[in-house]
């Protein structure tokens, strides 16, 4: 980490897999192709985005449709994985 | 109270390895939901499923109104396999804690 | 003659945009744009200070989001330094 300062410090890159790596038991939100998006605490994920997720949360169109203790998403739907963005009035 | 080390989930597909032999909830394209134990499964997400139940969700917009009807079909299945490229998500039951 | 155009490789093109506004359209009614922080063989791209544009039956949605991480599978064209708002 320390005193690597081969990259310009303005642009420096996050591939995939350092992405991968930061966000390990963190707050995200998946989105699906379908347009569906799961919120939840990442478990873990592997080379084909397949995911697990603890206290999952279904949103259809922005409604609460379901919840799930545990899920399981098959790669091949995943739009995006994005960390929850914490903009609006989120941390009191 | 379940052994920590059987409990450990390291990568996503041992989340479904600790769900053989229970119920589950499997989410399909084309709105389709099956309910079932699960006997076996693969990399793919290929499935064998026993005492299913199948949910089909179907939207139709009434053609006066234009009101959504929302029809869920129901229907029970014995036994059945689930090609794994048809899975978005599976949900095991609830882990007790 | 390396500044040929035709001589640029596809990724060497997108590798250039690393540290800049990226214009993302996807296959479907999905477009993205944001800062692109990285990317892998598949063109799974990490992007920064993201704005995701849906086209759906109610009009056009518009979502913030922090950082993601797209997956490369359903990209259909990739637009440096552009947005949609610039095409409109």
């Amino acid at each position: 980490m320390s005193g690597s300062v081969e990259k310009v410090s303005s642009g420096t890159t996050k591939t995939p897999a350092d992405f991968l790596k930061s966000i390990r038991g963190k707050d995200v939100v998946v989105k699906l192709n379908s347009g569906v998006d799961y919120r939840g605490i990442l478990t873990c994920l592997d080379g084909y985005m397949n995911i697990a997720m603890e206290q999952t949360e279904e949103y259809v169109n922005g409604q609460l449709k379901n919840k799930y203790g545990d899920a399981f998403i098959r790669g091949n739907n995943v739009l995006y994985i994005s960390t929850v963005n914490r903009t609006l009035g989120d941390g009191a | 109270m379940s052994g920590e080390e059987e409990a450990t989930v390291r990568e996503p597909l041992d989340l479904i390895r600790l769900s053989l032999d229970e119920r589950i909830h499997v989410k399909l394209r084309s709105d389709r939901e099956l309910r079932g134990k699960l006997h076996a499964f693969d990399q793919h997400l290929n499935m064998i499923l026993g005492d299913v139940e199948e949910v089909i969700t179907t939207v139709e917009i009434d053609d006066e109104t234009y009101e959504e009807i929302v029809r869920m079909t129901k229907r029970t299945i014995q036994f059945l396999f689930v090609r794994g490229d048809g899975v978005i998500l599976v949900a095991p039951p609830l882990r007790s804690t | 003659m390396s500044n040929n155009p035709s001589q640029l490789l596809p990724s060497e093109l997108i590798d250039r945009c690393i540290g800049s506004r990226i214009w993302v359209i996807m296959k479907g009614d999905k477009e993205l744009v944001g800062i692109l922080k990285g990317f892998d063989v598949y063109v799974n791209m990490v992007l920064e200070d993201v704005t995701e544009y849906e086209i759906t039956a109610e009009g056009r949605r518009v979502t913030k989001l922090d950082q993601i991480l797209l997956n490369g599978n359903n990209i259909a064209i990739l637009v440096p330094g552009g947005s949609p708002e610039d095409a409109e």
